[in-house]
């Protein structure tokens, strides 16, 4: 952080000194940005140079000002019907929109965050021309400059476009959300119609308050509580899963390694949408499973045993808390282990196997041989993609939301702030936002959830990078 | 004799693990077959067959279920945001690991950071982005949607591309090749396999996501939806006594082409997925 600070002031410094040392054609291009090209001959660039700037301020002024202005109050005007006494007709006001305002504000800072980094650089580049021209030194043509694109500047040619994707799909909707989390809009305050505006922390302050009507807070320590038990657990039960099925194919005796493997595979490869679905629907109240279990008898196993209460006719697989954890966990596993399977065949292929003969001739057993020696290979290499994994099943919003879409609540705590028992966070945003349009809260927990994983990423980082264990496989 | 038993009962054991994996692919084979419209809770296999569904799947549309535009849009989408990510993706990719230059580090961290946003989140702000340019319920703001942001996904493909020898690079610096012609005669034909894993992976994305499509599309004419949603609604309690069968059908027919893609290039996808493991 502070060295970037020290950049920019040592960048500024450097505008500064172009300034006071520039030639007319320098101080000229401080009001119009192609002058300075045309000062050395490179007409094209200048034409360019000028165009831009005449289209970011024009573009600037008609198009993001207005909103800008009224940035800090997100809007005053609500839409109203007006009746016209000319037309004889109800018309619309001049309404503010609040979302609009919002959008184009960012957009345009973004702007002009931009404009001004291109400006100093103009200045600065304008400059260096001036000092070449003085040296004697060759001032590229045109063409020149087109052809440095392929090579010297191929990063500018390779990143612009990526750049600009991600920032019109990631950046710009990221700080947009981010900013909704401090504002008050929700179904009661929504643009058109309706205006909302800044609030401050409240809204992360009722996230942890817990009240007789605001039960944000009982509801979020426990959607918190099971999104974390269920990370750990979907990754560990999935992790350690599909590194013994990896070892039970690969083992010596085992015949057709490839068609197993492939049996596995083709779990992978139907979309989510189809086999989630299609095993949320086996495992419902009234479906095959439910069936099966009764005619083989384990549902009078389960009421036999205290698990169901005598009067239970099914198995609650997916409609009961408890029930529905040990489901998902359990459908989960079916789902990972699989590509977890893949993975750990990868790494398994490659394993040093110096250290497992000379174990074997110490007189190791193949258990001690698997925990201590293969184990902490897998676990070395795949480790910081473990914490990925973590992270990943955090947000993994299919396998929750795709099984228990139907799921509906009884505890009604849960139920007043729109969550049920199998909710993660994400699932928990995403029924917000749906369902209920309470963009504000989503976008909380939402910056909640970035705070989680960004915390698990840097203790990847430092865990696993950071140290001087990086050399000790190779 | 000791050793022979163990060996069998360990391929019992494996094909009973098979099987336990394969039972719900079994019976969404088996109730395409069933003359039964709706889900039958009662039988395993159906009690009667017919191919019927299948004809219903292709040939006869109705006011619910339209599998052959669901088929053609989510081909669209796919296809379109196959060739436009991979190449988001290998230039991302080729950039941070063979180019030196300012910003780089800065700009692959803050690459990180963006990741670590969970993508619902921002999915409902990219809704009003797409609102105000007018994109949503067309396929063009799907494409986008799934292909703009791809840069970010850059990193597997970078890990190979840091394992190409630096002195082939500097080599054909020498002779006088630009790197633009590194980049297209040397770097892409050397890491094939890899980018025929990214190639696939960007295909895939589109074709098996569900969430992004159905907060993009809320028109209600079935022929706008893509195969996700239009799947995901036959479920619905009104509808699924209905079309239980043709959404089997039709979950059998998303799946065959990514089933067949994925047990062909089952080596190449490996080596992507242990290839990012590595480079963590």
């Amino acid at each position: 952080m502070r060295n970037f600070f020290k950049k920019r002031a040592a960048s500024l410094k450097e505008f500064g000194s172009a300034v006071k040392n520039g030639d007319i054609w320098v101080k000229l291009s401080l009001l119009i940005m192609g002058m300075g090209y045309f000062g050395r001959k490179q007409i094209l660039k200048g034409i360019l140079m000028i165009l831009l700037e005449v289209g970011v301020i024009a573009s600037f002024v008609s198009v993001f000002l207005p909103y800008m202005s009224k940035l800090s109050t997100l809007g005053t005007v609500q839409r109203e019907m007006i009746f016209d006494p000319l037309t004889m007709s109800e018309t619309v006001n001049d309404y503010d929109n609040s979302l609009l305002i919002l959008l184009y504000g960012i957009i345009g800072i973004l702007i002009i965050i931009a404009f001004i980094a291109l400006y100093i650089g103009n200045i600065k580049a304008v400059y260096r021309l001036q000092e070449m021209k003085k040296n004697g030194e060759h001032i590229n043509s045109f063409k020149e400059d087109l052809m440095s694109f392929k090579n010297d500047k191929f990063h500018i040619t390779l990143l612009t476009i990526p750049a600009i994707g991600v920032i019109i799909i990631n950046v710009i909707p990221i700080l947009f959300m981010i900013c909704i989390a401090f504002t008050n809009y929700d179904e009661t305050h929504q643009p058109p119609a309706y205006l909302f505006t800044w609030v401050g922390i409240k809204n992360f302050v009722r996230l942890f308050t817990n009240s007789q009507t605001l039960t944000f807070g009982y509801t979020f320590v426990r959607v918190l509580a099971w999104t974390l038990i269920w990370a750990i657990l979907a990754t560990a039960t999935t992790f350690i899963g599909g590194i013994l099925l990896a070892q039970f194919i690969n083992h010596e005796h085992t015949m057709a390694k490839g068609l197993w493997r492939t049996l596995f595979v083709i779990t992978i490869g139907i979309p989510q949408f189809v086999t989630l679905l299609l095993v949320g629907k086996m495992f419902g109240d009234y479906g095959i499973v439910n069936t099966i279990c009764e005619n083989v008898g384990i549902l009078d196993f389960f009421k036999h045993i205290g698990l169901l209460k005598q009067s239970a006719g099914y198995i609650p697989f997916l409609s009961q808390p408890g029930w529905a954890h040990v489901t998902i966990i359990l459908v989960n596993i079916w789902v990972g282990v699989p590509y977890q399977m893949l993975v750990a065949t990868g790494i398994l292929m490659n394993i040093p196997s110096d250290q497992i003969e000379s174990a074997k001739i110490d007189g190791a057993t193949k258990f001690q041989t698997f925990w201590k020696i293969t184990m902490p290979y897998v676990l070395f290499i795949t480790g910081p993609s473990l914490i990925q994994s973590v992270i990943q099943n955090i947000n993994n919003f299919n396998v929750i939301y795709l099984l228990t879409h139907t799921y509906k609540t009884t505890n009604m705590a849960l139920a007043n702030s729109n969550a049920n028992e199998v909710d993660l966070l994400i699932t928990w945003l995403f029924r917000l936002t749906n369902e209920y349009s309470n963009f504000k809260m989503a976008s909380v927990i939402g910056i909640i959830t970035f705070l989680i994983s960004a915390a698990l990423s840097l203790l990847t980082f430092s865990r696993m990078i950071g140290g001087d264990k990086e050399e000790v496989y190779r | 004799m000791k050793k022979t038993s163990k060996i069998v009962a360990r391929h019992i054991f494996l094909a009973l693990l098979a099987f336990i994996w394969l039972i719900p692919i079994i019976w969404l084979v088996v109730t395409t077959f069933s003359a039964q419209k709706g889900i039958n809770t009662n039988h395993f296999f159906p009690e009667h067959w017919t191919l019927a569904n299948y004809h219903q799947l292709f040939f006869e549309p109705d006011s619910a279920a339209n599998f052959p535009a669901w088929f053609k849009n989510s081909m669209i989408i796919g296809v379109c945001c196959c060739i436009i990510s991979s190449l988001f993706v290998i230039m991302t990719a080729y950039a941070f690991s063979f180019l030196r230059f300012k910003g780089r580090k800065q700009l692959m961290s803050f690459s990180l950071i963006l990741g670590m946003f969970p993508g619902v989140l921002s999915m409902i702000a990219i809704y009003f982005v797409l609102k105000l340019i007018g994109l949503t319920d067309s396929l063009l703001g799907l494409i986008v949607v799934y292909s703009g942001a791809s840069g970010l996904g850059y990193l597997i493909l970078k890990g190979f591309f840091d394992t190409i020898p630096v002195s082939l690079h500097e080599a054909a610096k020498l002779e006088g090749a630009s790197e633009a012609t590194i980049f297209s005669r040397i770097v892409v034909p050397l890491s094939k396999p890899m980018i025929v894993y990214t190639v696939i992976n960007s295909f895939l994305n589109p074709w098996m996501d569900f969430v992004m499509a159905r907060l993009m599309i809320k028109s209600k004419d079935p022929s706008q939806w893509t195969m996700a949603i239009g799947l995901f609604n036959l479920l619905q309690r009104a509808l699924i006594n209905q079309y239980f069968a043709y959404f089997c059908c039709g979950g059998l027919m998303v799946a065959l082409p990514i089933a067949i893609l994925f047990i062909v290039m089952q080596k190449f996808y490996v080596e992507g997925v242990t290839g990012g493991a590595v480079k963590g």
